[in-house]
């Protein structure tokens, strides 16, 4: 299929809901094992696929594809325009995703597959889905059960003001210390 | 862009950034930041070593610009949640009487990132963002999340 080249309204943010947003990241490694399946799967659906494909070689032919944005703007419009992102377990894409209110399937990249250079990405999905943030999906062949269920969209685990309260807190006392 | 998410906690104070030259990086709303510097990867990308003796040497090149940095800005805080970049700029800041803050990223629960576990020695203020590490760190604070 062709590449995606956008219509993305400049400084718009608005969810229609009428596609699926794939996105693998930018790790060196591709991620063929979610590309492979998820391609297949838009073969089988109706409804639309825009995949963002980072360092991944496979190009998919069911769904628009691109590999990178020069502009991260457009990345937050797909994922709050999409029904549903599926993204690999990179805390970027899953932040990103939640930040914008939109379902999550996140599928874990696998050191021993060769996706990533260790298995920090388990560790954070695990973590994420057991607070009800995202659904993990393992195993690529669930993906399409999971697409036809409904995905938990809590938007966050907690505000940050405490961590912004904690950094403030110590950077106060080290002034006073100055003085 | 993590990091971009508290700069909240700033406020009142003078900030620079140094980064890498990212796409995500650049998209970022750095809009209380007052200049930002940015490191060239070079051809080897040295996020992708894994050998430590590999990553030093590619690091001397990064601390060489770093050190101009830190000479130039003479900042008193450096806050950081990484990544290798980061390890050059928090010894030489540590060495010249700089403090630390290192926060670990969102998506480490149980286990340091490389670079977490290099700059907890020189940090004054060591935060992670999940509690399982605070048990095997004993100078890992838990300060809150991002998000």
């Amino acid at each position: 299929m062709e590449a995606f080249d956008g219509e993305i309204q400049k400084g718009a943010l608005r969810r229609k809901s009428d596609v699926i947003f794939v996105t693998i990241g930018t790790p060196a490694q591709g991620f063929p094992r979610l590309i492979r399946k998820m391609d297949e799967i838009a073969g089988r659906i109706d409804e639309p696929v825009i995949m963002q494909i980072g360092h991944e070689r496979c190009r998919p032919r069911n769904a628009q594809y691109f590999d990178f944005v020069s502009d991260f703007t457009e990345i937050k419009q797909l994922n709050a325009r999409a029904r549903v992102v599926v993204c690999h377990g990179g805390i970027g894409s899953i932040m990103t995703a939640l930040e914008q209110g939109t379902p999550v399937i996140a599928v874990p990249r696998r050191m021993k597959y060769g996706e990533e250079n260790d298995d920090v990405q388990v560790e954070t999905v695990d973590a994420f889905a057991k607070e009800g943030l995202i659904r993990a999906v393992d195993e690529v062949s669930r993906l399409e059960e999971a697409l036809g269920q409904t995905i938990p969209r809590r938007e966050a685990i907690s505000s940050k003001d405490q961590l912004i309260t904690c950094l403030k807190e110590y950077i106060e006392a080290l002034d006073k210390a100055h003085r | 862009m993590e990091l971009m998410r508290l700069l909240d906690a700033f406020v009142g104070h003078e900030l620079f950034l140094v980064t890498y030259d990212d796409v995500i990086a650049r998209g970022m709303d750095t809009a209380p930041i007052r200049s930002t510097y940015f490191i060239e990867l070079g051809d080897e990308n040295i996020l992708l070593l894994d050998s430590l003796p590999q990553l030093f040497l590619h690091l001397i090149r990064v601390a060489v610009e770093e050190l101009k940095i830190l000479i130039k800005e003479r900042p008193d805080i450096i806050v950081t949640t990484g990544s290798e970049i980061a390890i050059p700029m928090c010894y030489m800041g540590k060495v010249l009487g700089k403090k630390v803050i290192f926060i670990e990223s969102l998506s480490r629960v149980h286990r340091l990132s490389r670079t977490g576990r290099l700059i907890y020695p020189v940090a004054s203020l060591f935060l992670v963002q999940w509690k399982p590490l605070t048990e095997k760190y004993k100078r890992a604070r838990y300060g809150g999340r991002v998000m």
